[in-house]
């Protein structure tokens, strides 16, 4: 700060300027908190905390609500999305770094990205459209005849297949994530350096024995910050989900049955809210949400930041 | 099997299974883009963009006012937060770097990047729509601003950082002040960079849906006055694709298949050029 | 007394990818078991080229081709059906910048050996400490072999690294400029090593220290442009080089 005294006019001025509109990052930060919470008050005074997110009823005739469907969904979406795309996204990057002819790296590193690019609309239409029927008609029965009599394992599978499910709506989640995943893998895989690689060559080491030993746990940190990204950006989607879902607020051990997330309650409800208290419970909803993915995303940028020094040595 | 012909059959396995990853990946992008190709083309044509809906039920019309009101939302969104993103991460890029408070914002924006959207579109309903009794193409305009902001600021913090110190210095040699080696020196270096960082940003809030819901909302009619509820081309889709009419369904594929096409386009050829120039 | 000759090159020429020009030219030389062998030359003369296609390196990389023959113990190594894998338990490697594996030292020093299906803990444990001992570092490390290998400092982990390629007990160890990223107290331990192992193995050492080459080494070859030049004991060399070229460079009147 004590350069900034030294400047002359035009810099003050500019420097007041730009300083402003980069506070304006701290402004909309707790702003939105701030606001967030006023209009959940009403609802936090009447549900508590715990309460609010362990209820699962969701009835605006009776003016009880609860948070515990939305998470549900939220959650179980989420971790089935990221099950998916973890895997198939390290194999990506894997493909990209170690097999992939170099001539056909940037071309499929683009497609890639492309898959990141399209709006999550695009991605709910296709969706329901394509997906869903595809889903109702052959993968969900077929997912049934195999596992359907498993005890345990059976109860994932129970209900009439109609595609509009937990099931589809995670498997639409994990094709928007993965390209989060294997591009923050695919930078991380490339910084291990050549000659630790080669050493590990030199040992006689194949060329997945030295992925698997070297470059995977070299590459752990920027791994892991892809990964609780992914899941950040997962906790918040909405349109994606939002058409495959079917929003029933509802707590269901089967992946074939309808559920609810917090963004898709949300967008399905929140112009239909006729009480005040209704509202409230979905700033409430929005409250909650806005707190946690922030949280996960400051812990994936708490490990990108590790990767970065730690690479630096 | 000797021990080396099992390492080396579990690594062809392993890598196999990777090149299949690979494959499924773009088959995914695929699959996806010709499903949206072959449905939206068959419902284009120029009536589309010229016509305003017709009342629900009759297969006629077009979308023009979505279109429109697309446009003008995403313009207004973009008079507002390039100008905060690209100041804001010029103050942190030059004035402040190095400092904790430039460390701070820089942290704080690559979250705010990814916060969920339809979290945004609740806020700015709070405090643009609630105290004024209705929605407004000025509160989605807001709220498509909320999202650029960090994602331009950080763009904006790259660009600048990639111009080497020793550009500035040679300025400050000849007696510039900080403002005018900023304008005329790391400006004009970092001007390709930051401006597909602003294209790109663009692109992303033009596919948003989820914080309009609330704010612009929708409206079937056609309307300049962003004061209104206004129409845009992603909540149209959305209650279209939702809705009981085959013809809305049609409608909704061709909104779909002219935004994907124009956000790919621009995607592929801002990345591009950012590869091409920066390709060290 | 006979020095037997454990690797010979035979009329060997190379060819990095996309290449007609010859990175080495026609090289001829031999390298006599259980005994030092330097390659010292300017920079780009190819001396670490040639080191590297001792354990064929440069098949990492599509498109270098070989010519001629290099006969580990009477057999070419470079011929089609040659496993490499077998080729580099018997031929290990040591790089110029220290290269732990993200593991810790007991694993680094262990992977060459689980690589190979040894999984009696015992076994392991016996031989972790062999080669940390023929490394002059298991005094340093006995108490902390389940830390990371990352904690080590640089010379330290260069003598990590040589335990990890002599716990598979190669034949030959090839040394590319390994004291180059160090301090003058930890290359000299290296040094003290480097000639320690050669009664157990083979040693073939690229460095760009003329006096290094000196310290360590029974033989010396010198090349340039990618040619050998000259090749003889290490005292002739220093003292009474045959060619013009080499005094020249150990005079220190280029490179």
């Amino acid at each position: 700060m004590k350069r900034f005294f030294k400047l002359p006019a035009a810099d003050i001025i500019f420097a007041l300027i730009s300083f402003s509109a980069a506070f304006t990052i701290l402004t909309l930060i707790f702003s939105t908190i701030l606001v967030l919470y006023n209009e959940s008050s009403l609802a936090i005074h009447k549900f508590g905390l715990l309460n609010f997110i362990f209820t699962v009823d969701w009835d605006p005739v009776r003016e009880v609500f609860g948070a515990a469907a939305s998470l549900y969904g939220t959650l179980v979406t989420t971790i089935l999305a990221l099950s998916i795309a973890i895997p198939v996204s390290i194999g990506i990057a894997i493909f990209l770094t170690e097999i992939s002819p170099h001539l056909l790296r940037t071309p499929i590193g683009i497609a890639i990205e492309m898959l990141a690019a399209i709006p999550s609309i695009i991605y709910g239409m296709w969706g329901l459209f394509t997906l869903a029927p595809i889903m109702a008609d052959y993968i969900e029965p077929a997912l049934q005849r195999i596992f359907g009599d498993i005890p345990i394992i059976g109860k994932l599978f129970e209900g009439t297949p109609m595609g509009v499910d937990l099931l589809t709506a995670s498997i639409i989640l994990s094709i928007m994530i993965t390209p989060f995943i294997a591009s923050i893998s695919r930078d991380s895989f490339n910084l291990t350096p050549d000659i630790v690689k080669e050493s590990a060559y030199a040992l006689g080491a194949t060329k997945w024995e030295v992925i698997r030993d070297i470059v995977i746990p070299y590459s752990k940190l920027g791994v892991y910050g892809g990964i609780v990204l992914a899941l950040g950006r997962a906790l918040g989607e909405t349109m994606a989900v939002a058409f495959v879902l079917g929003n029933k607020h509802q707590i269901t051990p089967s992946l074939l049955d309808a559920a609810a997330t917090i963004t898709v309650t949300l967008a399905n409800e929140f112009t239909e809210a006729d009480s005040d208290i209704y509202l409230s419970s979905l700033f409430y909803l929005a409250l909650i949400l806005f707190l946690l993915s922030f949280t996960v995303l400051a812990i994936a940028k708490f490990f990108l930041l590790k990767a970065e020094k730690h690479y630096q040595r | 099997m000797t021990l080396v012909q099992r390492r080396k059959l579990k690594g062809y396995i392993a890598l196999t299974l990777s090149t299949l990853a690979a494959l499924s990946g773009l088959f995914w992008l695929v699959f996806i883009i010709f499903d949206v190709l072959r449905h939206g083309i068959t419902a284009l044509n120029l009536d589309l963009f010229l016509e305003d809906p017709a009342p629900p039920g009759i297969p006629e019309g077009g979308l023009r006012n979505a279109f429109v009101g697309q446009l003008l939302i995403t313009s207004v969104a973009t008079l507002i937060g390039v100008p905060l993103g690209v100041l804001g991460g010029t103050f942190i890029a030059e004035y402040a770097r190095g400092t904790k408070f430039a460390r701070l914002i820089s942290i704080l924006s690559d979250i705010m990047v990814s916060v969920p959207s339809i979290v945004v579109g609740t806020f700015i309903y709070a405090i643009l729509v609630k105290p004024f009794g209705h929605f407004s193409g000025w509160a989605g305009a807001a709220a498509l601003a909320f999202i650029m902001i960090p994602v331009v600021l950080r763009t904006t913090e790259d660009m600048l950082k990639l111009v080497p110190w020793t550009l500035r210095e040679a300025a400050f040699a000849l007696g510039a002040s900080y403002f005018r080696v900023i304008k005329d020196i790391a400006y004009r270096a970092a001007a390709t960079g930051i401006l597909t960082g602003i294209i790109l940003a663009i692109a992303r809030v033009a596919g948003e849906t989820a914080p309009l819901l609330f704010t612009s909302f929708n409206n079937s009619y056609f309307t300049l006055n962003m004061n209104e509820p206004m129409a845009s081309l992603t909540v149209t889709i959305f209650n279209y694709a939702m809705g009981p009419y085959e013809d809305w369904h049609e409608k909704a594929w061709a909104a779909a298949f002219v935004i994907t096409v124009v956000i790919l386009v621009v995607t592929v050829v801002t990345r591009s050029i950012i590869h091409w120039r920066y390709k060290n | 007394m006979e020095e037997k000759i454990k690797i010979e090159v035979k009329n060997f020429s190379f060819y990095y990818a996309k290449s007609d020009k010859p990175a080495l030219k026609n090289i001829n030389m031999p390298v006599y078991e259980n005994r030092v062998t330097a390659l010292i030359g300017p920079s780009g003369c190819g001396k670490t080229t040639l080191l590297r296609s001792f354990n064929r390196m440069h098949d990492l990389y599509h498109g270098n081709r070989y010519e001629g023959e290099i006969l580990l113990d009477g057999k070419n190594i470079l011929a089609d059906d040659v496993d490499l894998i077998d080729l580099r338990s018997r031929v290990g490697m040591v790089f110029q910048k220290p290269t732990p594996f993200p593991m810790s030292i007991f694993d680094n020093v262990a992977y060459g050996l689980k690589l190979r299906g040894i999984k009696n803990k015992s076994e392991l444990e016996g031989r972790v400490e062999k080669a940390l001992k023929q490394a002059a570092l298991w005094e340093e490390v006995k108490d902390r072999l389940k830390d990371s290998a990352s904690g080590l400092s640089g010379g330290q982990q260069q003598r990590l690294v040589i335990a990890r390629a002599l716990a598979v007990e190669p034949e030959v160890l090839l040394f590319d400029e390994p004291t180059s990223a160090l301090d003058p107290i930890s290359t000299s331990k290296i040094e003290e090593l480097v000639v320690s192992l050669k009664e157990t193995v083979t040693i073939i050492i690229v460095t760009h220290n003329m006096q290094q080459a000196a310290r360590v080494s029974d033989y010396t070859a010198f090349m340039y442009l990618g040619e050998l030049i000259e090749f003889d004991k290490t005292d002739i060399i220093f003292t009474s080089p045959k060619k013009k070229l080499t005094e020249d460079y150990i005079t220190g009147r280029f490179g």
